[in-house]
């Protein structure tokens, strides 16, 4: 017998609940153990699941809740480094002001270079976020002052302990990897804390408004060209916030390597996998699609099968599956029925 | 006093076809004006440049002593004039509720002000109990009444309904009447309404308006307007007119 409704939500809620705090106990503990045993390797593998996490979570405002197509959002990933990179290299700024400021270069270029595109829809809107990436290359490749293709060196500065690199944002040494990641897993928690808060403040409703209907939309008094652009600052904001955490990691910023198509396709399948327009949805996606790239390449890249690009085989494939059968993404599922069918009647 | 909305000979032409001719009405507060003529005879399309989808080509439109003519629909809305569609534009993918909050943050940033809002327009439209189903999955009637409720929302002092009442059963069709009224008696709500169904429109409106081929031909009480020459050849063709 199915309980009454308010009881069924309130039980799901406590599931979700259970979910988050089992979620955030593993993700704080993951990399000890991997430490204790020197298994170094995958705490970047954690490190990029974070970071890919909080792209796709970041992607999800433009994408998903204001449903336009952005492809061009690693710009923004890009500049981001660079920011925080030059004020390091040729300022001594720190990387956690260089983070600030990067945040707020990237969301100010994004809001000039996104106004003019909003008057795009659809296709030509996505096509044109990948214009201003494909100028953005060149660009890189060629400014001298910001290394051209050469690109900039992040110089590890000796620091004195844990509180000093968690500072400075610099860790090295043994404890490099496992420093990252938890520096990742902050930036991700904030990331995803402040994008609740935007998905339930009138942002949220008026994104997801656009995207329904942009002309019932403006009919009741949304300018929706001006929540277009608040929408990709935002996106944009995040994507510069990772882009210097990657900086500081890889200490090196150059444009092959923060211009890259995946700092934009891993996060895009990251949330559409996991179910696009939900604020987890991104989070499971990089959960599920970050490991199986990495472990792949790296079991696969060295057994009998190397080179042969397998990984990159299972990894399109699962995402043609998904995309086949649940294009909504795996937390549109009927979860809550499942659980519920595994639990026996008391109500 | 002057009137609320103010069209001054708007035209709007659409490459040889020319939607709206001169056309100059004007509405005063706290009626309900009708808004009728056959299919294709610019009703959408007035109501388009009233709402700022459109600007006319020639002519002025004043709200409230503002001119509107060439401003946006968003601004529009901000100064009081709020739409239905004749094709639902419902916020497929939100819920009932969020659609009317949608509305109701136009008058206020806090959420929770703008949910409660909406609960009560939801309640006053009949929608009470379908506050947490997709808009996408509500039957027609239903939609048109989100519509309404997400117009009311955003506390206009003019609403226009497009055909709100076209492609419903008899009853739901009376019920739509219904809260039509009910809004022009208990909200004092100033509402025009276009509709091709004379049925519809002859009760509920203190005056009428007819467009044939884009041209104003008939303004006054439903009474007078039926009985007009020109608006029983428009409706009816030349041999009854001449009878």
């Amino acid at each position: 017998m199915p309980g009454p409704a308010p009881s069924r939500i309130t039980w799901i809620t406590s599931v979700a609940r259970l979910a988050l705090v089992v979620g955030a106990l593993v993700a704080i503990g993951y990399p000890i153990p991997l430490q204790l045993q020197g298994y170094t390797y995958y705490q970047t593998v954690g490190f990029l699941v974070l970071v890919n996490a909080m792209l796709g979570v970041g992607w999800n405002v433009i994408g998903g809740w204001a449903g336009q197509f952005d492809f061009g959002p690693q710009v923004f990933f890009g500049v981001g480094a660079y920011t925080a990179a030059v004020l390091f290299v040729k300022l001594g700024v720190e990387a956690w002001l260089g983070l600030l400021a990067a945040v707020v270069v990237a969301a100010v270029m994004c809001a000039l270079l996104t106004y003019p595109l909003t008057r795009l829809r659809g296709h030509y809107f996505a096509i044109s976020t990948v214009a201003i990436w494909m100028i953005a290359q060149p660009i890189g490749a060629t400014w001298e002052y910001i290394g051209g293709s050469q690109g900039l060196f992040i110089p590890v500065k000796p620091r004195g302990g844990v509180v000093d690199s968690a500072l400075s944002l610099q860790f090295s040494g043994p404890t490099k990897a496992m420093g990252y990641y938890y520096a990742a897993l902050a930036l991700f928690a904030v990331t995803l804390a402040l994008m609740a808060v935007v998905e339930r403040s009138k942002l949220g409703y008026y994104f997801r408004a656009i995207r329904d209907d942009q002309e019932a939309a403006e009919g009741i008094g949304i300018d929706s060209r001006l929540y277009k652009v608040i929408a990709r600052s935002i996106t944009a904001a995040v994507f510069a916030a990772a882009g210097v955490l990657y900086a500081f990691w890889a200490l090196s910023v150059f444009p092959e390597q923060v211009l890259e198509l995946n700092w934009s396709t891993l996060p895009i399948m990251a949330t559409v996998v996991g179910g696009i327009g939900r604020l987890w949805g991104p989070v499971l996606g990089a959960v599920i699609l970050i490991p199986i790239s990495q472990i792949m390449s790296t079991t696969l890249g060295t057994g009998p099968l190397a080179g042969r690009g397998i990984d990159l085989i299972v990894y399109g494939l699962i995402i043609v599956v998904i995309a086949a059968f649940r294009p909504t993404g795996l937390l549109s599922l009927p979860w809550a029925r499942w659980f519920r069918a595994g639990r026996p009647a008391t109500a | 006093m002057a009137a609320l909305l103010e069209l001054q000979s708007s035209s709007k032409r659409f490459g040889g076809l020319l939607a709206n001719r001169d056309v100059s009405l004007t509405i005063e507060a706290g009626e309900i004006v009708g808004l009728i003529g056959p299919n294709g005879a610019g009703k959408t399309t007035l109501f388009n440049c009233i709402t700022g989808y459109m600007h006319p080509d020639a002519g002025r439109i004043l709200f409230d002593g503002t001119d509107v003519t060439q401003a946006r629909p968003e601004r529009i809305c901000r100064l009081g004039v709020a739409r239905t569609w004749q094709v639902v534009r419902a916020f497929g993918r939100m819920t009932a509720l969020d659609n009317v909050v949608c509305g109701a943050l136009q008058r206020t940033a806090r959420v929770a002000e703008a949910r409660s809002r909406a609960v009560e327009l939801l309640e006053f439209t009949g929608l009470g109990g379908r506050s947490d189903v997709p808009a996408a999955t509500l039957t027609l009637a239903d939609k048109k009444r989100l519509e309404i409720a997400r117009a009311l929302a955003t506390r206009p002092k003019l609403l226009l309904l497009d055909e709100a009442m076209s492609g419903l059963t008899p009853i739901e069709s009376a019920d739509a009447v219904t809260l039509v009224r009910r809004i022009h008696d208990e909200l004092g709500m100033t509402i025009c309404v276009v509709e091709h169904v004379m049925e519809v429109v002859m009760p509920l409106s203190h005056r009428v308006v007819v467009l044939d081929y884009g041209v104003k031909i008939a303004d006054g009480s439903p009474q007078a307007v039926v009985r007009d020459e020109q608006v029983i050849r428009a409706y009816l063709g030349e041999r009854r007119a001449a009878r």
